[in-house]
């Protein structure tokens, strides 16, 4: 563990860590506004694209040492901003292709999802829970609003019980958080180090877990995520399990890793048991569906099973005494990586949808696409072989450094169950695949939506690209000491 | 942020060149060869910069991490970049050779594209600073061989042969990998970077230390089963003449310049494990490279194909070049630099030699059988010329390249077995000694039979030269398989510093000079005229076992493959349909449990608080009886 010395910094300088969201709000009541006067979606999407470019580059601008700001509840660190990166990144990845459905007061859904980026970005730069309860409050009322658009009465399903279970979810956060302060008696993750564990820390962490596992769709509390992916428009999707998944994964490291940095045998007990259940259930359930929207759906669950095995990783390390400091940064930095590939796998599969001028096609509906749309058909199958971890994708990577560290970790049988699911997983990949290039043509034609077939091959790309881009590990290995930097 | 741009761009140049070539194919055919030949000759280039660089300094190294504890870059010492410029330079002439060679295919882009993918493969090897890396690049070199053996696909035989080539080299890969395995574990709790060539390289003192003399023993011998494989050695010499069946420029660039040479070119990159291990490593380089050596020669006198004599005689040559690594115990890593000069005269000489039988066979449409050709050196005189520089090269006639590096090594073999004393130590040279003889014989045995005498054939008759200028190539590396030899000092010098030209034994010299009198008459007796179709060959004892090629396809392909593989496999054949039958059950019983759980998803969310708060209340029992607090 490095423990360089974390400086605060005060007054007007806390401005420049702001820049970002400040860039991302003025640019969403700009939209808001201009929503009055015009009604043309490209200039909303334009101004939405160029001010989270503009965030981007900001984000990078920051100074790259650890620092406190705005009296402690603003933490920065190069982990936060590699994650606030990776939200903009999923924002961005849905602007354009949602161009396609959204057919009325586009304001509103552009001015929401870059409210929702800044309360992402906010997320990544704390480790104070209150604030961190807030910013991800933020997150979901927006993307409550965002799953309804596209109005047909699927979507507005997907929304209500994407509403309903989000309500019941924050319960559960406040609940927890009460718990542990109860406990810990502050709410500053750095601090709740000398924490003992007591009794009313478990009902924190088990509530916790249930308050932020809606958002991640971990098993048992998935079963919202499938109606709403399936119900949603497909960007929206695209954006619910990659963005936001993604918030509620990062709050989980931060919380789990940092903030119940002393019960390791819980931890490790509890997690375990969600991603062997949540790899399992999703792989399993997504065996015999027939429906493409379906089949991502599920499949986006067995992929927060692979990711909360860094939990599992870190937290062993620590309940056995291994060498904790190693292990758990290299563990956190696969789950970055992982997550980082998820985005551009994910996304890459949802706004595939959108290619195709069918409303949640059935796997016949894409038969024989190979023939309509080499290019896609061959981007499609890129993704699809990342999801499953084939050699010569990121995904292959992504999931090569998360079984890694498992066996590091001396978690060898963790680390067969992992891989007898992607196995599993290999099957209904393959059969997309199999439906596009084997079986006779359908019918079905192509949307000619340029952007989303664009977004597709790009992700294809991006991919592969990563697998390729070989220093990227110890790069983040570098990053993933932000998180545990903080902590001193 | 990539250091040493020029080192990378020698095999990222016809890397990149090759899916450009493939695509511009589209368009325009011809297009192809000019972009593919362009990108080596830049990595000919610079090769040359790059040299210029090494020259002066010493090694040339950069290392990024690949995963875990391995890492990928390049690493080009002076061995390496004898074998850069010498890949580079042969596969240039090659190319150029090619253009008008392969000029009349219709698939000659996609030639084009797999050329210069596999000189790109061969380069990567060379420079490779890991084994891993090595390794893949060694498989891309195996995968465009395969390609290109069977680049004509409609010919049956091609297919088969290429299937022949990709199997049994096979067979040295897996030897390989599990010698990388071994090697892996035996140094990972040592060095950073396991698998890295300059720690081999640049530690070789202290390898028997660090994982032992007998760990050494099994990686060095499992690394030359690998080479044995590549470079096509005894026992697994046999994919080597059948993959005549390619483009004769390909036999050129495989055989001669780049494949084969890769298994030489293994022992040498890894020679500390060779030399640190126990004595037995290094005798069996040396004993089934001498023995290769004359094995491959006295097969190569009774083959009447062309392209095949000159196979025999590539598996031969190879196997001097590994019986000189294998003195090593003697005259230490000198050797390297005795192998490495043969190795590159015979590039020189070989793809000369095979560039212009393949202008004979193009004159002749493709006759390959030497008994049908004769006279050609008055029809054809430039083409034929050549191949006689280049069959007097082979022959090692005094003061052509070859008689320098060859000689060495025969000689060499002598003063091992002078000093070591032991009567066994004298069949490497025995071997090497008669090898020189079978070489003598079979090269003037098919240069008399296609030069001189009548034609034997209408097609032989009417044979012409090739245009001069697609000769030009040919030209040059005439000229050097003549003269390079001048270089034998400075170029041992240049490869491991300190090595000079060995003293050779007045007994070797002599041997080998009457053996080319001796086989030189010979031949000329027999074949020069007529006289050979009056000699019953069947009656010739051992003829029969020569034409067999001592039975070892017979007995691999009707004693190994159909007698002991095939039942074998019929029988795992078995043992996979029920296999599959129990997978087929195992995956539906999933299929059922999937249908289950999404009864679950019952879209009613009142259900979905109901399993969360169930499985919630369970969980936190379980944590409370089992859990830390």
């Amino acid at each position: 563990m490095i423990s360089e010395s974390i400086s605060t910094v005060t007054g007007v300088q806390s401005l420049q860590y702001l820049y970002p969201l400040i860039v991302l709000g003025i640019a969403g009541f700009i939209i808001l506004g201009l929503g009055l006067a015009t009604s043309s979606k490209k200039a909303y999407a334009g101004i939405a694209f160029g001010a989270l470019a503009i965030a981007a580059i900001l984000i990078l601008l920051i100074p790259q040492n650890a620092s406190f700001v705005l009296s402690n509840s603003f933490a920065y660190s190069q982990f936060g901003a590699y994650f606030a990166i990776l939200f903009v990144i999923s924002s961005l990845f849905i602007v354009l292709p949602s161009l396609k459905n959204i057919s009325a007061k586009g304001d509103i859904f552009y001015a929401l999802l870059l409210f929702v980026t800044t309360g992402m970005i906010v997320a990544a730069f704390t480790m104070n829970l209150i604030v961190l309860f807030i910013s991800f409050e933020a997150v979901s009322i927006g993307t409550y609003v965002l799953a309804a658009f596209h109005k047909t009465r699927r979507t507005l399903e997907a929304s209500t019980k994407y509403f309903f279970t989000g309500v019941v979810s924050t319960s559960f956060i406040i609940f927890g958080l009460a718990f542990f302060y109860q406990a810990a008696g502050t709410f500053e993750l750095t601090s709740a180090l000398a924490v003992v564990s007591k009794p009313a820390l478990l009902i924190a962490l088990l509530f916790l877990t249930i308050g932020f596992g809606f958002k991640v769709a971990i098993f048992p509390m998935h079963q919202w995520a499938i109606d709403t992916y399936y119900g949603a428009e497909n960007s929206v999707s695209a954006f619910l399990s990659t963005g936001s998944k993604l918030v509620a994964f990062m709050i989980m490291l931060k919380i789990f890793i940092v903030g119940f940095s002393t019960m390791g045998e819980d931890v490790f007990l509890l997690f375990t048991l969600l991603a062997i259940f949540t790899m399992t259930y999703g792989n399993i359930s997504a065996l015999s569906t027939t429906n493409v929207k379906k089949l991502f759906a599920y499949s986006s669950i067995a992929q927060a099973g692979y990711l909360i095995l860094v939990f599992s990783i870190t937290s062993y390390a620590l309940w056995s005494g291994q060498n904790y400091g190693l292990i758990a940064v290299n563990a956190v930095a696969a789950a970055m990586l992982y997550s980082l590939v998820y985005i551009f796998m994910k996304g890459g599969a949802f706004v595939f949808l959108n290619t195709l001028d069918k409303e949640n096609p059935e796997f016949s509906d894409i038969s024989g696409f190979a023939r309509k749309s080499p290019a896609l058909a061959l981007s499609l199958s890129i993704i699809l072989l990342a999801l499953a971890g084939i050699p010569f994708t990121g995904g292959f990577t992504a999931k090569f450094y998360m079984f890694l560290y498992l066996v590091d970790a001396k978690l060898w049988w963790l680390a067969i169950i992992a891989i007898l699911n992607s196995a599993i997983s290999v099957f209904y990949y393959f059969r997309v695949i199999m439906y596009m290039y084997w079986k006779p043509d359908s019918g079905v034609s192509l949307s000619g939506s340029r952007i989303a077939s664009a977004t597709v091959i790009v992700s294809a790309i991006v991919v592969v690209a990563l697998f390729f881009y070989f220093p990227l590990f110890s790069l983040l290995h570098g990053f993933a000491q932000g998180l545990f930097g903080v902590t001193g | 942020m990539i250091t040493e741009l020029e080192t990378w761009g020698i095999f990222l140049s016809p890397m990149i060149a090759s899916p450009i070539a493939l695509l511009a194919g589209r368009k325009s055919r011809n297009a192809s060869g000019i972009i593919a030949s362009a990108s080596i000759g830049l990595s000919l280039v610079l090769s040359y910069l790059v040299y210029l660089k090494v020259s002066s300094g010493s090694q040339i190294e950069s290392q990024y991490t690949w995963f875990y504890n391995i890492n990928y870059g390049i690493f080009v010492d002076h061995l390496a970049i004898v074998m850069l410029l010498m890949v580079t330079f042969v596969s240039l002439m090659i190319h150029l050779f090619a253009l008008y060679y392969m000029g009349g295919d219709p698939n000659r882009h996609a030639y084009f594209a797999e050329t210069a993918l596999f000189t790109s493969g061969m380069l990567g090897l060379v420079e490779s600073s890991n084994l891993l890396e090595f390794f893949m690049f060694w498989e891309l070199v195996g995968l465009c061989s395969y390609l290109l053996i069977g680049f004509w696909f409609f010919k049956p035989n091609a297919v088969s042969a290429a299937k022949k080539a990709f199997i049994v080299t096979r067979v040295g890969d897996l030897l390989f990998l599990i010698g990388l395995a071994v090697i892996y574990t035996s140094l990972s709790p040592i060095a950073s970077d396991p698998l890295s060539i300059s720690f081999i390289v640049n530690n070789a003192a202290q390898l028997p230390s660090l994982i032992g003399q007998y760990n050494l023993t099994i990686i060095s011998l499992l690394f030359l089963g690998g080479a044995i494989g590549k470079s096509s050695q005894f026992p697994l010499h046999v994919w080597i003449p059948d993959a005549m069946e390619g483009p004769t420029t390909v036999s050129a660039l495989i055989h001669a310049a780049t494949m084969v040479t890769a298994g030489i070119y293994l022992v040498a990159r890894v020679y500390p494990l060779f030399y640190e291990a126990y004595p037995i490593s290094l005798y069996a380089v040396l004993f089934i490279g001498s023995f290769t050596a004359l094995f491959a020669g006295t097969i190569g006198i009774v083959v009447n194909d062309i392209k095949r004599i000159l196979a025999y005689s590539t598996i031969s040559q190879l196997g001097y070049m590994l019986a000189a690594l294998g003195l090593g115990s003697m005259f230490g890593s000198d050797v390297i630099s005795y192998s490495m000069y043969h190795l590159v005269v015979h590039a020189f000489f070989k793809a000369l030699l095979f560039m212009s039988a393949g202008a004979i066979l193009l004159a002749l449409m493709d006759l390959r059988d030497v008994r049908q050709m004769g006279g050609l050196w008055r029809r054809m005189p430039y083409t034929v010329t050549l191949l006689f520089i280049g069959s007097i090269t082979l022959a090692a006639v005094p003061f052509t390249s070859a008689y320098f590096s060859k000689d060495t090594i025969i000689g060499l073999s002598y003063t091992f077995y002078q000093s070591s004393g032991t009567l066994l130590m004298a069949i490497p040279w025995i071997f090497l000694q008669l090898g020189a003889l079978a070489t003598v014989l079979y090269t003037f045995r098919m240069f008399f039979l296609v030069a001189l005498g009548k034609p034997r054939s209408h097609l032989a008759s009417e044979a012409k030269d090739p245009k001069k200028i697609v000769l030009i190539p040919l030209g040059i590396l005439a000229a050097l398989s003549l003269v390079y030899g001048i270089f034998q000092g400075s170029f041992y010098s240049f490869v491991i510093s300190g090595a000079s030209v060995p003293a050779i034994p007045d007994m070797t010299e002599m041997l080998s000079i009457a053996f080319l009198v001796i086989g030189v008459i010979v031949t000329y007796v027999l074949y020069a005229g007529d006289r050979f179709t009056k000699i019953n060959a069947e009656k010739v004892p051992g003829y029969k076992m020569l034409t067999n090629k001592y039975y070892l396809d017979k007995l691999f392909t009707n004693a190994l493959a159909q007698g002991a593989i095939l039942p074998l496999s019929s029988a795992f054949a078995g043992m996979e349909s029920s296999y599959n039958e129990g997978v087929e059950r195992f995956g539906g019983s999933f299929l059922k449990a999937g249908k289950v759980l999404r009864r679950l998803q019952s879209g009613v969310v009142e259900n979905y608080f109901l399993l969360i708060i169930i499985s919630a209340a369970l969980v936190f029992i379980l944590l409370e009886i089992v859990g830390g607090v």
